[in-house]
């Protein structure tokens, strides 16, 4: 499904049905997905149209823009570096693009989505919740339902902690797909209840192309401003 | 001194522009530029204001961005009429500010209801206890905050009313911000029957809770037996919600997302939510000298009387 598609577009698999069709002149941009129907004019003219995914924080609407995935407790003593592999939810992104202007059109996904709360309500955020096994190895995937994150943790604090969560800001992300879809992220541990998560601009194995960023991180950034600092704990 | 070398015609030209005088010592020129820098500051104000719109609208907050400009505007007025003014009546910038206090002060006096929801304005504006977009209650009145003014606060109830209600009302009493904090929590309960069993019922909710989206996986939801009353078993369920979601004081997504599917569930596995029921047991029965209060005899006269 993944790519771009030169003028017409038609895609169907049994669980997806994307096409567009001519009303007069008006193109229109139909999804048949989950037993539901989708039905888009195009105001304007089109070049191309780009599917890709995209990152994984806009269904069923704009609530936050935290992905939280968590996964069995893993015990870190002082100092340890480990890589492990964990599975994220795939957002697909539909956009068409006119003189060199990319626009998004849909956004769908064939995952169920669930929210949580890390921190306290007072001063936590709303997080797009995933609960993930945690795999020694890039993990076998299901193309448009799930993606691979290779998260590396180095503890840096002089106590040993048990890590059972990782949130990271979806302004930061870079995803890559080809055969699967990819993310390559960190985790430095800083005390027993601080950990800051990053993204690498780096492509995983298996994943040569850049999806389309919906969100990017701000340009003029006050502090550290590259990734996401876990105030409230890892467990 | 320079007077005395020009001709009279000259002094006449002077004593005609003395009585030219408008508004104190100021010429008519003088007050001509008056109005002009009064225009200038209040257009500079209007392109200010949209080119703060433009450029932080993003960063700021609505009610924030309407303060800045507000603030922007009625400052360069205020600089024209402090720099202008004065002039007008020989006066220095000093003594004429000190005017304007006394001035305010006996408006202030004789307005003190005006002032007082000004202060309350001005107290909310630095406590901040909600924004524009906030769900609040206060007193006898919930909504949505469309605006928050110098005097008063202006509120769209959820049937559509728009209420103002005065700052010193609101900073003096009770106000509740359904959106101040980033997730909420609803209780439900619902009643099933005696004989029905309590831990298929709970993991049925419990299933529900943990499909549905806007449930919160952490907190998780809290499903257990709150009350046993005469009629039926009562469970309860608590669940956490996104505030932004929900969007009303009486979370009516939550009501009509959750309870249908609940019920619909519940039903399906032959749990069931009794209606309120008594059962009668006669000690001297109708037509029965036995004296035995027995389903027979009720039966008999619930029989009589249709």
């Amino acid at each position: 499904m993944f790519g771009r598609y030169e003028r017409d577009l038609v895609y169907a698999d049994p669980e997806v049905n994307l096409r567009i069709d001519q009303a007069g002149t008006i193109p229109v941009y139909i999804r048949e997905c989950n037993g539901t129907r989708i039905e888009k004019y195009l105001g304007t003219d089109y070049d191309a149209i780009h599917i890709c995914p995209v990152e994984p924080v806009n269904l069923p609407q704009e609530i936050t823009h935290h992905l939280e995935i968590a996964f069995p407790t893993l015990v870190l003593p002082p100092a340890a570096q480990k890589t492990i592999y964990l599975k994220f939810p795939v957002e697909i992104g539909v956009f068409f693009e006119f003189r060199h202007e990319m626009s998004v059109l849909d956004i769908f996904s064939l995952v169920p989505t669930k929210f949580s709360l890390y921190g306290p309500p007072s001063n936590g955020v709303i997080t797009r919740w995933y609960q993930s096994a945690l795999f020694h190895k890039i993990p076998e995937t299901e193309l448009h339902r799930e993606g691979a994150l290779e998260l590396s943790l180095v503890n840096h604090c002089t106590e040993t902690v048990e890590v059972t969560r990782a949130v990271f800001d979806s302004h930061h992300m870079n995803l890559f797909y080809g055969d699967r879809v990819g993310m390559t992220g960190t985790m430095e541990i800083l005390s027993p209840l601080i950990a800051l998560t990053t993204f690498a601009p780096t492509a995983p194995a298996g994943c040569p192309n850049k999806s389309i960023d919906l969100y990017t991180s701000r340009k003029f950034a006050v502090g550290p401003g590259k990734g996401y600092m876990m105030e409230s704990g890892m467990a | 001194m320079i007077m005395q070398g020009l001709p009279n015609s000259t002094v006449v030209i002077s004593t005609l522009s003395d009585e030219t005088n408008l508004i104190g010592t100021a010429s008519t020129r003088e007050i001509v530029t008056f109005f002009i820098l009064l225009i200038i500051a209040y257009i500079v104000g209007l392109i200010l204001a949209h080119y703060f719109k433009l450029k932080l609208s993003h960063r700021l907050k609505p009610d924030q961005l309407a303060l800045l400009t507000r603030f922007v505007r009625v400052f360069l007025i205020l600089l024209v009429f402090v720099f202008s003014l004065p002039g007008f009546f020989d006066l220095s910038v000093t003594i004429f500010a000190l005017i304007l206090v006394a001035l305010i002060a006996i408006i202030g006096i004789s307005s003190q209801k005006v002032i007082s929801n000004m202060v309350g304005g001005l107290a909310m504006l630095y406590e901040n206890p909600f924004k524009t977009g906030d769900f609040i209650s206060t007193g006898e009145v919930s909504g949505t905050v469309i605006s928050t003014r110098l005097f008063s606060v202006l509120i769209r109830t959820t049937s559509g009313v728009h209420v103002q209600i005065p700052n010193d009302q609101i900073y003096s009493s009770d106000v509740s911000n359904f959106f101040a904090h980033v997730a909420r929590r609803y209780d439900y309960v619902v009643g099933i029957r005696y004989e029905d069993d309590v831990k298929k019922t709970t993991s049925i909710i419990a299933g529900i809770l943990k499909e549905y989206t806007f449930v919160l996986a952490n907190p998780a939801p809290d499903v257990f037996v709150s009350d046993i009353d005469a009629d039926s078993v009562r469970v309860m369920f608590r669940v956490w919600f996104p505030s932004v979601w929900a969007k009303t004081k009486d979370d009516i997504s939550l009501q009509t997302a959750i309870l249908p599917r609940v019920k619909a569930a519940l039903e399906a596995e032959g749990i069931e939510m009794p209606y309120a029921h008594r059962e009668i047991l006669f000690t001297n029965p109708i037509g029965d000298q036995s004296g035995t209060g027995t389903t027979q005899n009720r039966d008999n006269f619930f029989g009589k009387l249709e």
